[in-house]
Protein backbone atom coordinates (compact mmCIF):
# COMPACT_ATOMS: atom_id res chain seq x y z
CA UNK A 1 0.00 0.00 0.00
CA UNK A 2 1.07 3.45 -0.54
CA UNK A 3 0.63 6.18 2.04
CA UNK A 4 -1.00 9.38 0.49
CA UNK A 5 0.83 12.88 1.38
CA UNK A 6 -1.93 14.13 -0.41
CA UNK A 7 -4.47 16.28 2.11
CA UNK A 8 -3.19 14.22 4.78
CA UNK A 9 -1.16 16.90 6.36
CA UNK A 10 -1.50 20.92 7.10
CA UNK A 11 -0.06 24.06 7.91
CA UNK A 12 -1.64 25.14 11.18
CA UNK A 13 0.58 28.11 12.17
CA UNK A 14 2.53 31.09 10.17
CA UNK A 15 5.77 32.96 11.89
CA UNK A 16 7.24 35.74 9.65
CA UNK A 17 10.01 38.23 11.30
CA UNK A 18 11.17 40.72 8.02
CA UNK A 19 14.07 43.88 8.51
CA UNK A 20 16.15 45.85 6.13
CA UNK A 21 19.31 43.90 5.15
CA UNK A 22 22.16 44.34 7.60
CA UNK A 23 19.43 45.56 10.54
CA UNK A 24 17.97 42.59 12.20
CA UNK A 25 17.90 43.03 15.91
CA UNK A 26 19.53 39.58 17.04
CA UNK A 27 21.58 37.47 15.43
CA UNK A 28 20.63 34.83 12.87
CA UNK A 29 19.54 32.28 15.62
CA UNK A 30 18.26 34.81 17.57
CA UNK A 31 15.25 35.90 14.70
CA UNK A 32 14.82 32.68 14.01
CA UNK A 33 13.40 31.54 17.44
CA UNK A 34 11.50 34.22 17.73
CA UNK A 35 10.15 33.47 14.10
CA UNK A 36 9.00 29.79 15.15
CA UNK A 37 7.55 30.84 18.65
CA UNK A 38 4.96 33.27 16.35
CA UNK A 39 4.62 30.46 14.23
CA UNK A 40 3.33 28.12 17.29
CA UNK A 41 1.41 31.01 18.86
CA UNK A 42 -0.37 31.60 15.69
CA UNK A 43 -1.71 27.78 16.03
CA UNK A 44 -2.17 27.81 19.75
CA UNK A 45 0.58 25.38 20.06
CA UNK A 46 3.45 24.65 22.60
CA UNK A 47 6.86 25.24 21.02
CA UNK A 48 8.01 22.64 23.08
CA UNK A 49 5.91 19.72 21.52
CA UNK A 50 7.61 21.08 17.91
CA UNK A 51 9.48 17.64 17.35
CA UNK A 52 10.93 18.38 14.02
CA UNK A 53 12.60 20.69 11.33
CA UNK A 54 13.33 21.10 7.84
CA UNK A 55 14.87 23.82 6.06
CA UNK A 56 16.72 24.27 2.54
CA UNK A 57 19.09 26.01 0.84
CA UNK A 58 22.11 25.78 3.05
CA UNK A 59 20.76 26.57 5.95
CA UNK A 60 23.17 27.12 9.03
CA UNK A 61 20.76 26.98 11.83
CA UNK A 62 21.17 23.03 12.97
CA UNK A 63 18.03 22.29 14.35
CA UNK A 64 19.38 20.64 17.83
CA UNK A 65 20.77 23.92 18.67
CA UNK A 66 17.22 25.79 18.72
CA UNK A 67 15.60 22.80 20.96
CA UNK A 68 17.19 25.00 24.36
CA UNK A 69 15.46 27.78 23.21
CA UNK A 70 12.35 26.10 22.63
CA UNK A 71 12.78 24.35 25.07
CA UNK A 72 12.32 20.88 23.02
CA UNK A 73 11.25 17.91 24.42
CA UNK A 74 12.09 15.02 21.88
CA UNK A 75 13.84 16.38 18.35
CA UNK A 76 12.44 13.50 16.26
CA UNK A 77 13.06 14.29 12.91
CA UNK A 78 15.40 16.76 11.23
CA UNK A 79 16.37 17.66 7.66
CA UNK A 80 16.91 19.53 4.53
CA UNK A 81 16.50 19.61 0.82
CA UNK A 82 19.76 19.58 -1.13
CA UNK A 83 20.37 22.65 -3.12
CA UNK A 84 22.16 26.21 -2.84
CA UNK A 85 19.42 28.28 -3.84
CA UNK A 86 15.35 28.23 -3.26
CA UNK A 87 14.86 25.41 -5.51
CA UNK A 88 14.11 23.13 -2.63
CA UNK A 89 11.84 25.30 -0.37
CA UNK A 90 8.52 23.88 -1.25
CA UNK A 91 10.29 20.00 -1.08
CA UNK A 92 11.03 20.71 2.47
CA UNK A 93 7.29 20.84 2.91
CA UNK A 94 7.46 16.91 1.23
CA UNK A 95 10.18 16.22 4.25
CA UNK A 96 7.90 17.28 6.52
CA UNK A 97 4.68 15.54 5.04
CA UNK A 98 6.80 12.67 5.09
CA UNK A 99 7.49 12.24 8.32
CA UNK A 100 4.12 13.09 9.99
CA UNK A 101 2.85 10.55 7.38
CA UNK A 102 4.96 7.88 8.85
CA UNK A 103 4.87 8.65 11.86
CA UNK A 104 8.19 9.79 12.68
CA UNK A 105 7.47 13.03 14.24
CA UNK A 106 4.33 14.99 14.44
CA UNK A 107 4.56 18.64 14.83
CA UNK A 108 7.57 19.78 11.87
CA UNK A 109 8.50 23.34 11.36
CA UNK A 110 9.71 24.45 7.93
CA UNK A 111 11.97 27.62 8.81
CA UNK A 112 14.43 29.57 6.69
CA UNK A 113 16.36 32.38 8.13
CA UNK A 114 18.88 34.56 7.08
CA UNK A 115 20.67 37.52 8.89
CA UNK A 116 23.80 38.92 6.64
CA UNK A 117 25.85 39.58 9.72
CA UNK A 118 25.82 35.55 10.34
CA UNK A 119 25.42 34.47 6.99
CA UNK A 120 26.57 37.04 5.00
CA UNK A 121 25.19 38.01 1.32
CA UNK A 122 23.00 35.10 0.23
CA UNK A 123 23.76 35.55 -3.59
CA UNK A 124 27.48 35.23 -2.21
CA UNK A 125 26.62 31.96 -0.44
CA UNK A 126 24.49 30.41 -3.14
CA UNK A 127 27.13 30.97 -5.60
CA UNK A 128 29.75 29.39 -3.36
CA UNK A 129 28.15 26.73 -3.69
CA UNK A 130 28.28 25.93 -7.32
CA UNK A 131 31.15 27.82 -8.14
CA UNK A 132 34.01 26.40 -9.73
CA UNK A 133 36.88 26.97 -12.51
CA UNK A 134 34.49 26.57 -15.44
CA UNK A 135 32.98 29.43 -13.96
CA UNK A 136 35.20 31.84 -12.40
CA UNK A 137 37.55 31.98 -15.45
CA UNK A 138 34.90 33.13 -17.48
CA UNK A 139 33.84 35.74 -15.02
CA UNK A 140 30.45 34.35 -13.97
CA UNK A 141 30.40 34.88 -10.49
CA UNK A 142 26.81 35.12 -9.57
CA UNK A 143 23.73 33.52 -9.70
CA UNK A 144 22.40 36.98 -11.93
CA UNK A 145 24.75 36.34 -14.54
CA UNK A 146 23.84 32.40 -14.80
CA UNK A 147 20.19 33.40 -15.09
CA UNK A 148 20.60 35.90 -17.59
CA UNK A 149 22.33 34.31 -20.34
CA UNK A 150 19.28 31.52 -19.90
CA UNK A 151 16.85 34.64 -20.36
CA UNK A 152 18.54 35.85 -23.02
CA UNK A 153 17.55 32.75 -25.49
CA UNK A 154 14.42 32.41 -23.49
CA UNK A 155 13.85 35.76 -25.12
CA UNK A 156 16.26 35.48 -28.32
CA UNK A 157 15.89 31.93 -29.48
CA UNK A 158 12.39 30.98 -28.12
CA UNK A 159 10.43 34.37 -29.38
CA UNK A 160 9.49 35.17 -25.31
CA UNK A 161 8.77 38.59 -25.34
CA UNK A 162 10.45 40.89 -23.00
CA UNK A 163 7.82 42.54 -22.15
CA UNK A 164 6.23 39.96 -19.89
CA UNK A 165 9.02 40.56 -17.68
CA UNK A 166 7.90 44.09 -17.08
CA UNK A 167 4.11 43.12 -16.35
CA UNK A 168 5.43 40.63 -13.48
CA UNK A 169 7.15 42.96 -11.32
CA UNK A 170 4.93 45.22 -11.90
CA UNK A 171 1.97 43.00 -10.62
CA UNK A 172 4.36 42.27 -7.47
CA UNK A 173 4.86 46.10 -6.64
CA UNK A 174 1.24 46.58 -7.22
CA UNK A 175 0.78 43.96 -4.21
CA UNK A 176 3.77 45.06 -2.36
CA UNK A 177 2.71 48.66 -2.47
CA UNK A 178 -0.47 47.79 -0.94
CA UNK A 179 1.25 44.97 2.24
CA UNK A 180 2.31 47.02 5.02
CA UNK A 181 4.76 44.58 5.62
CA UNK A 182 6.42 44.87 2.50
CA UNK A 183 9.86 47.01 0.99
CA UNK A 184 7.76 48.20 -1.24
CA UNK A 185 4.96 49.49 0.65
CA UNK A 186 3.03 52.55 -0.50
CA UNK A 187 5.81 52.69 -3.70
CA UNK A 188 4.24 51.21 -7.13
CA UNK A 189 6.97 50.14 -9.47
CA UNK A 190 7.84 53.26 -11.81
CA UNK A 191 8.38 51.84 -15.04
CA UNK A 192 10.59 54.37 -16.45
CA UNK A 193 12.99 53.32 -13.56
CA UNK A 194 12.51 50.02 -14.41
CA UNK A 195 13.28 50.60 -17.94
CA UNK A 196 16.15 52.87 -17.11
CA UNK A 197 17.89 51.05 -14.48
CA UNK A 198 21.43 50.32 -14.50
CA UNK A 199 22.35 47.12 -16.26
CA UNK A 200 23.03 43.79 -13.54
CA UNK A 201 23.83 41.63 -16.97
CA UNK A 202 21.69 42.20 -20.02
CA UNK A 203 18.83 41.37 -20.28
CA UNK A 204 18.54 42.15 -16.66
CA UNK A 205 18.54 45.42 -14.71
CA UNK A 206 18.09 46.19 -11.44
CA UNK A 207 15.01 45.42 -10.71
CA UNK A 208 15.00 42.01 -12.90
CA UNK A 209 16.41 40.75 -9.66
CA UNK A 210 15.53 39.68 -6.35
CA UNK A 211 16.42 41.61 -3.33
CA UNK A 212 17.88 40.34 0.16
CA UNK A 213 16.79 41.00 3.66
CA UNK A 214 17.46 40.03 7.11
CA UNK A 215 14.96 37.88 8.63
CA UNK A 216 13.36 34.33 9.23
CA UNK A 217 10.26 32.39 8.52
CA UNK A 218 8.17 29.18 10.16
CA UNK A 219 5.66 27.37 9.16
CA UNK A 220 4.01 24.57 11.34
CA UNK A 221 3.21 21.22 9.56
CA UNK A 222 0.90 18.44 12.05
CA UNK A 223 -1.21 16.15 10.40
CA UNK A 224 -4.69 17.56 9.26
CA UNK A 225 -6.85 15.39 11.86
CA UNK A 226 -4.82 17.80 14.88
CA UNK A 227 -4.70 20.97 12.80
CA UNK A 228 -8.72 20.43 13.06
CA UNK A 229 -8.18 21.45 17.03
CA UNK A 230 -5.56 24.46 16.82
CA UNK A 231 -6.24 27.69 16.60
CA UNK A 232 -6.52 28.98 12.72
CA UNK A 233 -8.23 27.09 10.16
CA UNK A 234 -5.92 24.67 8.48
CA UNK A 235 -4.18 25.34 5.60
CA UNK A 236 -3.50 21.59 4.11
CA UNK A 237 -0.67 20.21 1.46
CA UNK A 238 -2.32 19.01 -1.17
CA UNK A 239 0.49 17.89 -2.89
CA UNK A 240 4.66 18.13 -3.33
CA UNK A 241 7.20 17.32 -6.00
CA UNK A 242 11.00 17.92 -6.46
CA UNK A 243 13.77 16.78 -7.89
CA UNK A 244 15.53 17.23 -11.79
CA UNK A 245 15.01 15.50 -14.75
CA UNK A 246 17.92 13.70 -17.25
CA UNK A 247 19.31 16.60 -18.91
CA UNK A 248 19.04 19.21 -15.92
CA UNK A 249 21.29 19.99 -13.46
CA UNK A 250 25.06 21.89 -12.49
CA UNK A 251 25.88 20.34 -15.74
CA UNK A 252 28.17 23.43 -16.55
CA UNK A 253 25.14 24.94 -18.44
CA UNK A 254 24.94 21.68 -20.70
CA UNK A 255 21.28 21.05 -20.10
CA UNK A 256 19.41 19.61 -22.33
CA UNK A 257 19.03 21.79 -25.65
CA UNK A 258 15.27 22.40 -24.98
CA UNK A 259 15.33 22.31 -21.09
CA UNK A 260 18.00 25.02 -21.12
CA UNK A 261 15.67 28.34 -20.83
CA UNK A 262 13.26 26.66 -18.61
CA UNK A 263 13.13 27.19 -14.70
CA UNK A 264 13.72 23.22 -14.66
CA UNK A 265 10.08 22.39 -13.42
CA UNK A 266 8.43 20.15 -16.52
CA UNK A 267 9.25 16.90 -13.97
CA UNK A 268 8.26 18.44 -10.97
CA UNK A 269 4.74 19.88 -12.68
CA UNK A 270 4.20 16.21 -14.09
CA UNK A 271 4.24 14.84 -11.02
CA UNK A 272 2.38 17.56 -9.14
CA UNK A 273 -0.62 17.05 -11.46
CA UNK A 274 -0.19 13.77 -11.17
CA UNK A 275 -0.23 13.20 -7.67
CA UNK A 276 -3.12 16.17 -7.15
CA UNK A 277 -5.19 15.29 -10.00
CA UNK A 278 -5.73 18.93 -10.64
CA UNK A 279 -4.34 21.12 -13.92
CA UNK A 280 -3.00 25.08 -13.95
CA UNK A 281 -6.81 25.70 -14.64
CA UNK A 282 -7.43 24.40 -10.70
CA UNK A 283 -5.17 27.16 -9.00
CA UNK A 284 -6.80 30.30 -8.06
CA UNK A 285 -3.46 31.76 -6.67
CA UNK A 286 1.04 31.39 -7.10
CA UNK A 287 3.33 32.35 -5.34
CA UNK A 288 5.75 32.61 -7.24
CA UNK A 289 9.43 32.32 -6.62
CA UNK A 290 11.67 35.00 -8.43
CA UNK A 291 14.95 35.31 -8.02
CA UNK A 292 15.07 37.03 -11.52
CA UNK A 293 12.21 38.04 -13.88
CA UNK A 294 12.63 35.86 -16.73
CA UNK A 295 13.31 32.65 -14.60
CA UNK A 296 9.55 33.81 -12.85
CA UNK A 297 8.00 33.65 -16.03
CA UNK A 298 10.11 30.32 -17.44
CA UNK A 299 8.34 28.65 -13.95
CA UNK A 300 4.88 29.96 -15.08
CA UNK A 301 5.59 28.17 -18.74
CA UNK A 302 6.88 25.13 -17.32
CA UNK A 303 3.81 24.48 -14.69
CA UNK A 304 1.60 25.15 -17.80
CA UNK A 305 -0.09 28.20 -17.11
CA UNK A 306 1.15 29.03 -20.38
CA UNK A 307 3.36 28.08 -23.45
CA UNK A 308 6.01 30.35 -25.20
CA UNK A 309 3.53 30.96 -27.62
CA UNK A 310 1.30 31.90 -25.75
CA UNK A 311 3.20 33.78 -22.58
CA UNK A 312 2.14 37.71 -23.42
CA UNK A 313 -1.79 36.63 -23.30
CA UNK A 314 -1.41 34.67 -19.82
CA UNK A 315 1.43 37.41 -18.32
CA UNK A 316 -0.23 40.55 -18.10
CA UNK A 317 -0.36 43.12 -15.56
CA UNK A 318 -4.08 43.00 -15.14
CA UNK A 319 -4.40 38.94 -14.98
CA UNK A 320 -1.52 38.58 -12.75
CA UNK A 321 -3.24 41.24 -9.97
CA UNK A 322 -5.52 40.51 -6.90
CA UNK A 323 -8.96 40.38 -6.70
CA UNK A 324 -10.16 41.16 -10.42
CA UNK A 325 -6.76 39.02 -12.56
CA UNK A 326 -7.39 35.28 -13.18
CA UNK A 327 -4.23 33.97 -11.90
CA UNK A 328 -3.19 36.09 -8.95
CA UNK A 329 0.88 36.00 -8.48
CA UNK A 330 2.75 37.30 -5.17
CA UNK A 331 -0.14 38.61 -3.17
CA UNK A 332 2.73 39.63 -0.77
CA UNK A 333 4.48 41.70 -3.30
CA UNK A 334 6.66 38.08 -3.80
CA UNK A 335 10.60 38.49 -3.48
CA UNK A 336 10.55 41.63 -6.13
CA UNK A 337 8.71 43.88 -3.72
CA UNK A 338 7.60 42.18 0.13
CA UNK A 339 11.02 40.97 0.44
CA UNK A 340 13.36 37.98 0.33
CA UNK A 341 14.20 35.81 3.20
CA UNK A 342 15.01 33.23 0.40
CA UNK A 343 11.23 32.90 -0.39
CA UNK A 344 9.98 31.80 2.53
CA UNK A 345 7.67 34.02 3.09
CA UNK A 346 6.04 33.02 -0.16
CA UNK A 347 5.28 29.65 1.49
CA UNK A 348 3.80 31.90 4.51
CA UNK A 349 2.01 34.17 2.19
CA UNK A 350 0.22 30.80 0.38
CA UNK A 351 -1.27 30.15 4.23
CA UNK A 352 -2.39 33.69 4.62
CA UNK A 353 -3.84 34.13 1.47
CA UNK A 354 -5.61 30.78 1.96
CA UNK A 355 -6.69 31.69 4.86
CA UNK A 356 -8.36 35.40 3.82
CA UNK A 357 -5.02 37.31 5.93
CA UNK A 358 -3.47 38.50 2.51
CA UNK A 359 -2.97 42.33 2.27
CA UNK A 360 -3.99 41.65 -1.24
CA UNK A 361 -7.20 38.76 -0.63
CA UNK A 362 -7.74 36.60 -3.53
CA UNK A 363 -11.93 35.96 -2.87
CA UNK A 364 -12.79 32.29 -2.19
CA UNK A 365 -9.50 31.09 -3.04
CA UNK A 366 -9.13 27.63 -2.16
CA UNK A 367 -5.64 26.53 -3.89
CA UNK A 368 -2.23 27.97 -3.82
CA UNK A 369 0.57 26.91 -6.00
CA UNK A 370 4.26 27.47 -3.97
CA UNK A 371 6.43 27.09 -7.17
CA UNK A 372 10.23 27.23 -5.72
CA UNK A 373 13.19 28.76 -6.89
CA UNK A 374 13.46 28.77 -10.43
CA UNK A 375 16.48 27.24 -12.26
CA UNK A 376 17.97 25.74 -9.17
CA UNK A 377 19.78 22.45 -10.00
CA UNK A 378 16.95 21.11 -7.61
CA UNK A 379 13.60 22.38 -7.60
CA UNK A 380 10.26 21.77 -5.77
CA UNK A 381 6.49 22.94 -6.04
CA UNK A 382 3.54 22.28 -3.70
CA UNK A 383 0.12 22.86 -3.53
CA UNK A 384 -1.77 24.10 -0.61
CA UNK A 385 -5.59 23.49 -0.06
CA UNK A 386 -7.91 26.31 1.79
CA UNK A 387 -10.17 24.27 4.75
CA UNK B 1 47.47 18.48 -12.26
CA UNK B 2 46.80 21.55 -9.94
CA UNK B 3 44.51 22.03 -7.81
CA UNK B 4 41.64 23.85 -8.32
CA UNK B 5 41.30 27.62 -7.37
CA UNK B 6 37.49 27.29 -6.57
CA UNK B 7 35.25 24.51 -6.41
CA UNK B 8 35.66 20.58 -6.22
CA UNK B 9 37.34 18.96 -9.44
CA UNK B 10 35.57 16.21 -10.64
CA UNK B 11 36.52 13.78 -13.46
CA UNK B 12 37.59 16.69 -15.93
CA UNK B 13 41.60 16.71 -14.64
CA UNK B 14 43.03 16.42 -18.02
CA UNK B 15 40.49 19.08 -19.41
CA UNK B 16 42.37 21.81 -17.39
CA UNK B 17 46.22 19.35 -17.86
CA UNK B 18 45.20 20.37 -22.02
CA UNK B 19 43.92 23.96 -21.51
CA UNK B 20 47.03 24.86 -19.45
CA UNK B 21 49.26 24.01 -22.52
CA UNK B 22 46.94 26.03 -24.48
CA UNK B 23 44.71 22.90 -26.25
CA UNK B 24 41.32 21.57 -25.65
CA UNK B 25 40.75 17.99 -25.08
CA UNK B 26 37.75 16.54 -24.00
CA UNK B 27 36.25 13.17 -23.11
CA UNK B 28 34.20 10.15 -24.70
CA UNK B 29 32.97 7.17 -23.55
CA UNK B 30 35.00 4.42 -24.66
CA UNK B 31 31.84 1.91 -24.64
CA UNK B 32 29.13 4.00 -26.45
CA UNK B 33 30.93 6.55 -28.14
CA UNK B 34 28.60 9.31 -25.96
CA UNK B 35 30.58 12.80 -25.68
CA UNK B 36 30.35 13.40 -21.63
CA UNK B 37 30.32 17.33 -20.51
CA UNK B 38 30.95 17.94 -17.30
CA UNK B 39 33.00 14.60 -17.41
CA UNK B 40 32.21 11.88 -16.16
CA UNK B 41 34.13 8.64 -14.19
CA UNK B 42 31.16 6.44 -15.69
CA UNK B 43 29.49 6.34 -18.14
CA UNK B 44 25.57 6.63 -17.15
CA UNK B 45 23.99 5.28 -20.25
CA UNK B 46 26.27 2.34 -21.06
CA UNK B 47 28.06 1.58 -17.99
CA UNK B 48 31.97 2.01 -19.17
CA UNK B 49 34.32 3.30 -16.97
CA UNK B 50 36.80 3.87 -20.06
CA UNK B 51 36.82 7.59 -21.73
CA UNK B 52 39.50 8.52 -24.56
CA UNK B 53 40.04 12.04 -24.20
CA UNK B 54 39.79 13.55 -28.12
CA UNK B 55 41.56 16.87 -28.78
CA UNK B 56 38.78 19.19 -29.79
CA UNK B 57 39.39 22.31 -31.98
CA UNK B 58 38.41 26.04 -30.37
CA UNK B 59 35.27 26.17 -32.82
CA UNK B 60 31.92 27.00 -32.78
CA UNK B 61 28.83 29.26 -32.47
CA UNK B 62 27.26 31.49 -30.06
CA UNK B 63 24.40 29.47 -28.16
CA UNK B 64 23.63 32.32 -25.60
CA UNK B 65 25.36 35.16 -23.81
CA UNK B 66 25.01 38.15 -21.51
CA UNK B 67 27.15 41.34 -21.14
CA UNK B 68 28.35 41.95 -17.35
CA UNK B 69 27.87 45.48 -15.67
CA UNK B 70 27.85 44.99 -12.06
CA UNK B 71 30.93 44.70 -10.45
CA UNK B 72 30.68 41.32 -8.76
CA UNK B 73 32.81 40.41 -5.88
CA UNK B 74 34.94 37.14 -7.89
CA UNK B 75 34.96 38.67 -11.26
CA UNK B 76 37.74 41.93 -10.81
CA UNK B 77 39.69 39.89 -13.49
CA UNK B 78 37.75 41.44 -16.29
CA UNK B 79 36.40 45.00 -16.97
CA UNK B 80 33.40 45.71 -17.40
CA UNK B 81 31.39 45.79 -19.10
CA UNK B 82 32.97 42.46 -20.18
CA UNK B 83 30.99 39.61 -22.64
CA UNK B 84 30.36 35.98 -21.38
CA UNK B 85 29.52 33.88 -24.25
CA UNK B 86 28.17 30.28 -24.36
CA UNK B 87 29.83 28.23 -27.17
CA UNK B 88 27.93 25.30 -29.40
CA UNK B 89 31.40 23.95 -30.34
CA UNK B 90 31.84 23.03 -33.97
CA UNK B 91 33.14 19.20 -33.78
CA UNK B 92 31.31 18.15 -30.87
CA UNK B 93 28.25 18.09 -29.09
CA UNK B 94 29.58 20.07 -26.36
CA UNK B 95 29.11 23.69 -24.95
CA UNK B 96 32.10 25.81 -23.46
CA UNK B 97 32.05 29.14 -21.40
CA UNK B 98 34.55 31.74 -22.44
CA UNK B 99 34.75 35.59 -22.59
CA UNK B 100 34.64 37.58 -25.95
CA UNK B 101 37.58 39.47 -26.86
CA UNK B 102 38.22 41.90 -29.37
CA UNK B 103 34.76 43.60 -31.43
CA UNK B 104 31.42 42.22 -30.15
CA UNK B 105 29.24 44.08 -32.78
CA UNK B 106 28.55 40.89 -34.92
CA UNK B 107 27.27 39.62 -31.23
CA UNK B 108 24.66 37.48 -31.82
CA UNK B 109 22.87 34.04 -30.53
CA UNK B 110 23.87 31.87 -33.73
CA UNK B 111 27.35 33.92 -34.51
CA UNK B 112 30.54 31.79 -35.21
CA UNK B 113 33.50 32.51 -32.83
CA UNK B 114 37.04 30.88 -32.99
CA UNK B 115 38.48 30.59 -29.16
CA UNK B 116 41.80 30.25 -27.66
CA UNK B 117 43.20 29.50 -24.41
CA UNK B 118 43.99 32.73 -22.21
CA UNK B 119 44.44 33.16 -18.35
CA UNK B 120 41.45 34.57 -15.54
CA UNK B 121 42.94 36.57 -13.00
CA UNK B 122 41.51 35.23 -9.76
CA UNK B 123 42.68 36.12 -6.20
CA UNK B 124 46.78 34.88 -6.09
CA UNK B 125 45.64 32.05 -8.84
CA UNK B 126 45.73 32.86 -13.01
CA UNK B 127 42.86 30.32 -14.05
CA UNK B 128 43.34 28.89 -17.38
CA UNK B 129 39.96 30.02 -19.58
CA UNK B 130 38.53 30.28 -22.84
CA UNK B 131 38.88 33.53 -24.68
CA UNK B 132 36.62 33.53 -28.24
CA UNK B 133 36.40 36.25 -31.19
CA UNK B 134 33.64 36.89 -33.32
CA UNK B 135 34.28 36.20 -36.69
CA UNK B 136 34.09 39.74 -38.96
Amino acid sequence: MTASLSGATAVAGVGYRQYRRGTAPAPERGVLVRAIVDACEDAGFDPADVDGFVSYGDDKNEPVRLAPDLGTKDLAWSGMVWGGGGGGIAGAFGLAAAAIVTGQATAVVVFRALVEGNSGRLSAAVMAHHLNDHMAGVGMVAPAQVCAMRAQRLFDHHGVPRSVCEDLVRASYHHGARNPEAVAYGRELDLSDFRTARWIAEPFRLFDCSRENDGAGALLLVSAERARDLRKPPVSLLGVAQGAEKGWGDLLENDDIDLYPTAGFRPIARRLWAQTGLTPADIDVVQLYENFSAQGVASLIDHGFCTYESVAEVVRFENLIAPSGKLPINTSGGNFAHGFVHGIGLAVEAVRCLRGESANPVPGAKTCLLAGGPGAPTVSSAVFGAA
Amino acid sequence: MPAPVTGQLGAEGRYWDALAEGRLELPRCAGCGRWHWPAVWRCGDCGSWEHGWTATRLAGSVFSWTRTWHRFGGAEGFETPFVTVLVTLADAPVRLLGVVEGDDTALRIGATVLGRVGRTPFGEAAIPAIRWSLAA
